[in-house]
């Protein structure tokens, strides 16, 4: 369970305070995997942040007692002067492990890179990148109870994508996903509730369809 | 393998040990040189000093071989240096680390103070040993009271580049201007003088300045021969715990500025 007590956020711009949440209370369940719908710049990134310690409310509390992963995304996580069997030493040190070697093996062989795992991350491409962010959680084995993923799968080519798809289904029993993406169809296949960011709030939908529903309703405009 | 839950003072340490692990590689490893700068930097400063004093014709400081006052007002004004600019910008250089919830903003910043601690402390004794190798007698008279001045003119940089990882939040010009004060002080803080050869009537000209107490009270536990009459204990302690404690004031205010940068 996630308990969202009292959360607000919001960004300052020029014109006052722009609230994303505004005074949030909510429980959300931890034993289904959960999409999150939005039209850009509701609030979805900061939401996983949020819910990945990367990101702070500005008000109130978000209260856990499970094993949640850091937010993986396009930029999250990985240094760009660091190589990225560096960052997975950092990683792996940060979570406690003193031998890194399996680690970085493991994530070695997962994003299939070949020699630029030794270059630095900036050299990278976002396919790239995204394999080696995805072969980090996935290779740590850190039993995770919810995984965050933000947009991830967006630029993956197709082995990446079968190769991730096979790995998420193998956790499924341990591992729930809290995920955002605009492909509702990648979000029917691993998910089975929804959240839908409205009015600055959270609302929950046990059931996915409901939850794509409301966010048609709300946000689809153009027929 | 599961993990059993640590403790935050256990996370802090393993986060602090990985950053080390980055941050050396960084510092020292980018090129192959990185560790002889580390003691030819100073080594080079007090060498041109002590050619300009051969130059004007003196031989020894307040009754201590050139080279050795030198070096004992150039290593911790160097190190004091360091620790300001290296950890002001500490959380800067970090900022896509703190997507993982163990990376608190402040990490970046002990993990910098260790760096220059340990750097000083070796790049030190490293130049007194080859000092002693060529002869000069280098073992400090009061070697406790020269790591407390040392730590405590350190702990002055921690303080005050906590100070300004908050302002540089606000004004992205303020590391211009620390500059701007860092370059005079090199004359203003008993480098290549000391106290005794000041008339005693403009000793308030330097007296402010912790930077001086702290090499004049080095130096008053270095020489057996040099007793500071301006440097303060009580004086350069207020000042770094001052400092100190406004840097954390500041940095608890920001973190979650400094979180999201």
């Amino acid at each position: 369970m996630i308990q969202f007590e009292n959360v607000s956020k919001y960004y300052p711009t020029k014109q006052g305070r722009r609230y994303v949440l505004k005074e949030v209370n909510i429980t959300l369940p931890t034993d289904v995997s959960i999409a999150i719908l939005g039209p850009n710049g509701v609030g979805k990134s900061t939401l996983v942040r949020m819910l990945g310690g990367a990101d702070y409310p500005n008000k109130g509390d978000i209260v856990s007692d499970k094993k949640i992963s850091w937010p993986l995304g396009l930029q999250g996580g990985l240094q760009g002067s660091m190589s990225g069997r560096e960052n997975c030493r950092f990683v792996a040190r940060i979570h406690g492990y003193k031998d890194t070697k399996e680690i970085e093996q493991k994530v070695y062989e997962f994003a299939e890179i070949g020699a630029y795992f030794d270059e630095p991350v900036k050299s990278y491409s976002s396919g790239m990148r995204s394999r080696v962010a995805f072969g980090l959680t996935m290779a740590f084995d850190f039993d995770f109870d919810v995984l965050l993923i933000d947009e991830l799968g967006a630029v993956g080519d197709a082995n990446f994508r079968k190769k991730s798809q096979t790995l998420l289904e193998s956790k499924f029993e341990t591992t729930k996903l809290i995920m955002v993406s605009h492909s509702m169809g990648e979000l029917r296949k691993y998910c089975q509730a929804g959240i839908v960011i409205k009015n600055q709030n959270l609302e929950f939908f046990p059931n996915l369809e409901d939850a794509i529903q409301e966010y048609e309703d709300t946000y689809v405009t153009a027929k | 393998m599961a993990q059993q839950k640590r403790s935050s003072l256990q996370i802090t340490k393993d986060t602090v040990h990985a950053l080390l692990m980055r941050e050396l590689k960084t510092r020292f490893g980018s090129s192959k040189l990185g560790y002889f700068w580390a003691i030819a930097e100073p080594v080079a400063q007090a060498s041109i000093l002590a050619i300009i004093m051969t130059i004007i014709g003196k031989s020894s400081l307040a009754g201590v071989p050139v080279a050795l006052f030198l070096i004992s007002g150039v290593m911790p004004f160097k190190a004091f240096n360091k620790t300001v600019t290296q950890l002001s910008v500490g959380i800067s250089s970090n900022t896509a680390l703190f997507a993982y919830r163990q990376v608190s903003p402040i990490d970046p910043i002990l993990t910098r103070l260790v760096i220059e601690l340990a750097t000083f402390f070796i790049v030190y004794m490293i130049i007194l040993g080859v000092m002693a190798w060529l002869g000069l007698d280098v073992w400090p008279q009061d070697l406790l009271a020269l790591i407390s001045a040392s730590l405590l003119l350190l702990l002055l940089g921690f303080g005050i580049a906590l100070c300004m990882s908050s302002a540089l939040l606000y004004w992205q010009d303020a590391n211009k201007l620390l500059g701007m004060v860092m370059t005079p002080m090199f004359f203003i803080s008993g480098i290549f003088f000391c106290a005794t050869m000041v008339p005693a009537k403009y000793w308030y000209l330097f007296a402010w300045n912790p930077i001086f107490h702290a090499i004049e009270l080095s130096r008053d536990a270095f020489f057996a021969s040099y007793t500071t009459p301006v440097g303060s204990w009580g004086y350069l302690a207020l000042t770094s715990l001052s400092f100190v404690t406004v840097g954390l004031m500041l940095y608890r205010v920001n973190r979650i500025r400094f979180a999201t940068l």
